[in-house]
């Protein structure tokens, strides 16, 4: 058992024993070694089921909304990304602060599922693409911290700058190639909407993907709908994008979901400024206020 | 996906997402003052250019529009004081994301056009018009049925 | 038995090809499916493939008829049943059974669909058997033969090196004799089949569930569920559709589409009511339908052990784990 597993377990306990909160979020092994999927603790006795290891993706502020009306406290897990997705939601009035207890893990980057399956557990796996552009691997917002202040130093200097070379590879086809290219990745969509269900941004209550009675989505699944499924969901979550690429991850299909969500993080930080989402928990959103002097094109 | 013939007797239908205080007024006064514009606009009026959702504009091609316009008051304008602020950031964003995908981008434009400007308002019709007469019909984002 | 080497299989498929449209498990822009044999099409036999034949038989979208309503008229037109044969290379046995799954939804108990039917009556079904099991594979704890499918027209063996071939039906004899001049007989054994790293005991599991509607485990185990549909539109027998009409102006078309119990549509009634309101009720209706309702009515359990849910999940609930905790309840 890793340290910091140890770690985990001990203050998971710690919380659960003096009462600080209801429940606690972490992560826990599942089926294959390469699989550590949430787990969700409300005894003492059971905190020895979690760990922390490379497999740890899932960004779990997002159960939060699930506690949203929840009368006591939870206390969840957060690494470097799923701390911009608790200020985040911070940011949209989605969570109270006060009810949650957030124990930061410094995290030093995750590897690849897919890799790792196909390795096998000797392998020399790679780190997750979204790993490798990570600028914020500690994290922003905690109440306790696994490893202290040594820790964050430490996981600071494995801090990666963002890389948009494959964003910039499709901007460089021809409109054409770049139509056939996306009309091929979301022809194989399932329309499953894991990549908004685990989505840390989507939080609204209703979505429009799910009112095809009233008509905003039509519910065939054809190349037309699909892009209209994957732009609005692209338009949706521009500027409060926090880069976790769960939306990857968890597409069954493995379309390139965050080449989107990139794309859109690219222009944002090209036309209005520098901006990264889920940093500043009082800041404006880059869609929700305006500047005067904005980029004018349309004169 | 690209179209490489024409066919014959097509003409461009072009969608406008006019706001109700400038553009659509702007329009009025083009045609009030019998300027001339091509047939091949729909207009469609909104309250404001911040009114127009992106989805709407994605839904406008799959059902067959050949190129889109998005028209409101000029920045400092705008009858709701900041909506076209707004509207300014969204469809730069858009814009790009459009082009992204593979729209070519003289299918979906954002003008802004005062009540004051009819001519103005001929001239971006006669255009956009133009320039979409030239590439043919939109095929892309359509759906099939 | 007759047989041939791994490496001359896309000779049979193209023989086969020239009469049949024939579906063969590939990569496809990037998954792996049942595709139209083509020459240089990306044959997958390694493992078994990620989407399952159901949509073959039951398409995500499938137009039902054109409507034409005009003032008081209404004009509706069918569109024409294909009848061409086809056939389907490669069915593993897990996929096999679900095909009789769907078959007992769809044309048992007074009603058969026509839709379904259709495709059903023209496809030919070769199974093709596993000897090494994938990491997600309990298919056994099924009571599912990785080496002998139920309900095949042929029964392809994986030999190693070689494939063999077995007629199970008439239909079957016919096809095997026109590839027979690419075949030779032998004296085969057939491979044990390897380990399996998942198992779940279900005996006696859809009786107790009787028992466990309002059970606290439903709690636990709907927690981390994200109410995706992402399980079920991998799953071979998951078989909820939705109808819906597409209409333009005058015309329309009246569509079905794969729908899921996890979407808040899916049980959404008329005036706003919702009877599955969360991950609770909806987790627990989508494992009770698998393990209680359709064992119930069908006399099958809804789950084939085919472990593509297993894989896809994003927070990996797993229902050998699940059936694991049932059993412990």
């Amino acid at each position: 058992m890793s340290e910091i597993t140890k770690k985990i377990q001990e203050i998971a306990r710690e919380i659960l024993e003096k009462g600080e909160a209801e429940i606690v979020i972490g992560w826990e092994k599942g089926t294959f070694w390469y699989l550590s999927p949430p787990a969700f603790i409300d005894k003492p006795e059971d905190t020895q089921r979690l760990v922390w290891d490379e497999f740890c993706h899932n960004n779990l502020s997002k159960y939060l909304l699930d506690y949203k009306n929840h009368e006591g406290k939870v206390a969840i897990f957060v690494k470097g990304c799923d701390s911009r997705a608790f200020n985040r939601l911070l940011q949209d009035k989605q969570v109270d602060r006060e009810k949650v207890v957030l124990i930061g893990i410094p995290c030093t980057g995750l590897k690849d599922q897919d890799k790792a399956k196909s390795l096998g557990p000797n392998g020399d796996i790679p780190k997750a693409q979204k790993c490798m552009e990570c600028k914020y691997p500690t994290p922003l917002v905690y109440d306790y911290l696994i490893g202290g202040e040594e820790a964050l130093n430490e996981v600071a200097a494995t801090k990666e700058a963002p890389d948009f070379s494959d964003v910039k590879a499709v901007e460089e086809m021809t409109p054409d190639e770049r139509y056939d290219f996306w009309t091929k990745q979301y022809d194989r969509c399932l329309r499953c909407y894991a990549c908004r269900n685990v989505c840390p941004a989507c939080s609204c209550r209703e979505c429009i993907f799910d009112q095809t009675r009233i008509g905003w989505i039509g519910k065939a699944n054809n190349s037309s709908e699909n892009q209209f499924f994957a732009l609005t969901r692209a338009m949706h979550v521009a500027g409060r994008c926090v880069e976790c690429g769960e939306c990857e991850r968890a597409c069954p299909m493995d379309i390139p979901i965050m080449l989107l969500n990139k794309k859109l993080i690219k222009d944002i930080n090209e036309l209005f400024g520098k901006y990264d989402a889920g940093i500043d928990p009082e800041g404006k959103l880059p869609l929700g206020h305006f500047d005067k002097n904005d980029p004018e094109e349309f004169m | 996906m690209s179209v490489k013939e024409i066919p014959q007797n097509w003409e461009p239908k072009i969608l406008v997402f006019a706001c109700n205080w400038c553009t659509y007024a702007g329009a009025d006064l083009a045609g009030l003052s019998r300027l001339q514009y091509p047939p091949n606009i729909r207009i469609l009026r909104v309250p404001c250019s911040g009114r127009v959702n992106p989805q709407f504009v994605i839904r406008a091609f799959q059902r067959g529009v050949d190129g889109v316009l998005v028209a409101g008051c000029h920045p400092g304008d705008c009858h709701y004081v900041t909506g076209n602020y707004f509207t300014r950031r969204r469809y730069l964003l858009m814009q790009r994301l459009l082009q992204y995908v593979g729209i070519d981008p003289e299918r979906f434009q954002a003008r802004w056009i005062s009540g004051s400007e009819g001519p103005k308002f001929q001239q971006v019709v006669n255009q956009i018009t133009e320039e979409i007469r030239a590439m043919g019909p939109n095929r892309k984002l359509r759906d099939a049925q | 038995m007759k047989t041939i080497a791994k490496a001359k299989l896309p000779l049979v498929l193209e023989l086969l090809a020239k009469e049949y449209k024939v579906l063969v498990p590939a990569k496809f822009e990037g998954v792996t499916r049942f595709t139209p044999y083509q020459q240089d099409v990306e044959l997958a036999l390694e493992e078994n493939v990620i989407m399952p034949p159901k949509d073959i038989f039951f398409p995500q979208t499938e137009k039902m008829y054109k409507f034409k309503a005009k003032d008081k008229s209404l004009e509706i037109e069918e569109y024409p049943l294909e009848d061409a044969m086809q056939i389907i290379f490669g069915i593993r046995s897990c996929d096999m059974k679900s095909i009789d799954c769907l078959d007992q939804v769809f044309l048992t108990k007074s009603y058969v669909d026509p839709y379904y039917k259709n495709k059903r009556d023209r496809s030919i079904l070769v199974a093709l058997s596993c000897i090494e099991p994938m990491d997600s594979c309990f298919c056994t704890s099924m009571g599912i033969d990785p080496q002998k499918a139920v309900g095949a027209d042929i029964q392809a063996y994986d030999l190693g090196d070689k494939i063999g071939f077995e007629a199970i039906s008439d239909v079957g004899k016919e096809i095997l004799e026109k590839i027979s001049s690419l075949l030779t007989e032998e004296e085969v054994t057939l491979p044990a089949v390897g380990e399996f790293n998942l198992n779940a005991d279900v005996e006696g599991v859809p009786e107790k569930l009787k028992e466990m509607f309002d059970h606290p485990i439903w709690d636990d185990i709907s927690r981390k569920c994200l109410n995706c549909s992402a399980c079920a539109y991998v799953c071979p027998t998951c078989h909820c559709f939705d109808i819906a009409n597409e209409v333009r102006g005058e015309d329309g078309v009246k569509i079905r589409c794969w729908d899921c119990c996890m979407f808040d549509e899916y049980t959404m009634m008329a005036g706003g009511h919702q009877p599955r309101p969360g991950k609770k009720e909806r987790v627990r209706n989508r494992f009770l339908h698998k393990l209680r309702y359709f064992p119930e009515r069908y006399d099958m359990l809804l789950c084939t052990g085919c472990g593509r849910c297993v894989v896809k999940c994003p927070v990996n609930m797993d229902i050998t784990s699940i059936i694991r905790q049932i059993k412990n309840a």
